[in-house]
């Protein structure tokens, strides 16, 4: 476990580099793909099935990257790219390659569906974190309005 | 007539926008930046419409003998470069915030196009640092620790390379994605290495389209279907040149005679 979260810290730094992160972010950067991550393994490990533990990691990138852009005072995107490449089912896609090179059509159906889903999920969950943190916004700023006299 | 000092505000937020969209940044980011610039400058009525390959402007002063003017930038080309991104969302919020002239603006945001990159070797680093990691992830062993971080250092390199001859997404996906797998292949061969999946997938991440999956969603959920859109078309585009690159060479291996 600890293990998977320093391996996805290093390469989401790796990716951090190659899309050109500010100096001073890059262990925030690496820090949430290290979290994404290992909110993905931990599902796994739990005995759910890939898309959901993608989907929880992707929103615990998308929570993180907020909070962190609130701290730094910076646009969340600059977390949220390379924090949700280690969760992009490059494996997946991969094996799909892989079954239909076999001519096998019932793998590629099934490991492609799976690969096509959990891109879907990442993409989902995203949507849906956005939107809540929007939500919670405009209440708390209605909030604040109406307390002021 | 358009007054000069109209024409400096609209260079200004154009470059800006154009800067921004080269660099990766969503069209909503993109358009808010361009109507606030403009604003600050007291022109009051600003549209904006930003697509990944063009963006419209068009503004009227809204005084009784204004014309409206329509400007359309074309973007060719783009790099990731989240510095930018982050120096240009901070140069927007100053602009705004402070009485900074549209001529020191201009300077600034020369200076931020003129921002390099990390130099080449810390890239290829990156890349390789990217490639020997995702392979320990998907079970590798430390001999392939080394063999990804070659293979996904040198299909970096071929992509740079690529980049600065300007061919299209397809043709460079494919071939980093090609070159990436016979460099796994031939250490394999070699007897170097011990999981080939492993290797393969860790150097493929590197060319993922994660940004303009993300982007592709972020951009629909703000509203801007035709961005979304083509995002999206571009991340499917990127996804099957990785696939077809490294299934096509994986294929000739292996009528070549290859063990795979």
């Amino acid at each position: 476990m600890i293990w998977a979260f320093f391996f996805s810290f290093c390469s989401t730094i790796g990716f951090s580099i190659l899309f050109h992160v500010p100096k001073k972010l890059l262990p925030a950067a690496g820090l949430v793909g290290g979290l994404g991550w290992l909110t993905y393994t931990y599902f796994i490990d739990a005995g759910s099935g890939s898309i959901l533990a993608c989907f929880a990691g992707s929103c615990v990138v998308a929570v993180v990257s907020d909070l962190f852009s609130r701290i730094f005072k910076d646009a969340a995107t600059i977390f949220i790219i390379p924090g949700i490449l280690p969760l992009v089912p490059g494996a997946g896609m991969y094996y799909t390659m892989l079954a239909i090179l076999k001519g096998n059509v019932d793998e590629t159906a099934s490991i492609g569906t799976e690969t096509l889903l959990m891109a879907g999920s990442i993409a989902v969950a995203l949507l849906v974190v956005a939107s809540v943190i929007k939500l919670l916004v405009m209440i708390g700023r209605n909030l604040s309005a109406n307390q002021r006299p | 007539m358009i007054n000069q000092m109209q024409k400096k505000v609209l260079m200004l937020a154009l470059r800006a926008g154009e800067l921004m969209m080269k660099s990766g940044a969503e069209s909503y980011r993109v358009e808010d930046t361009i109507a606030r610039i403009c604003r600050a400058c007291r022109i009051p009525n600003v549209e904006v419409f930003a697509t990944p390959t063009g963006i419209f402007l068009s503004l009227d002063e809204g005084s009784e003998e204004s014309d409206t003017h329509t400007f359309i930038k074309r973007i060719k080309g783009s790099s990731i470069d989240l510095t930018r991104i982050s120096r240009i969302n901070h140069f927007s919020r100053e602009f705004t915030s402070t009485d900074l002239s549209v001529d020191a603006g201009i300077v600034i945001l020369e200076d931020i196009a003129a921002g390099k990159p990390y130099p080449l070797p810390v890239r290829l680093l990156g890349a390789g640092l990217v490639a020997s990691f995702f392979a320990l992830i998907f079970q590798g062993s430390y001999p392939d620790f080394f063999c990804a971080f070659l293979a996904g250092a040198s299909s970096y390199l071929l992509s740079v390379f690529l980049d600065k001859l300007e061919t299209n997404l397809f043709i460079r996906g494919f071939c980093c994605c090609a070159a990436a797998t016979i460099v796994a292949l031939a250490m394999f061969a070699a007897g170097l290495g011990s999981n080939l999946n492993s290797v393969i997938i860790g150097s493929i991440m590197i060319f993922l389209p994660g940004v303009a999956l993300t982007n592709a969603v972020r951009d629909t959920l703000a509203g801007d279907m035709i961005s979304g859109t083509s995002k999206g078309i571009e991340a499917v585009i990127i996804a099957v040149s990785i696939a077809s690159g490294v299934g096509v060479t994986i294929k000739l291996w292996t009528l070549a005679g290859g063990v795979f």
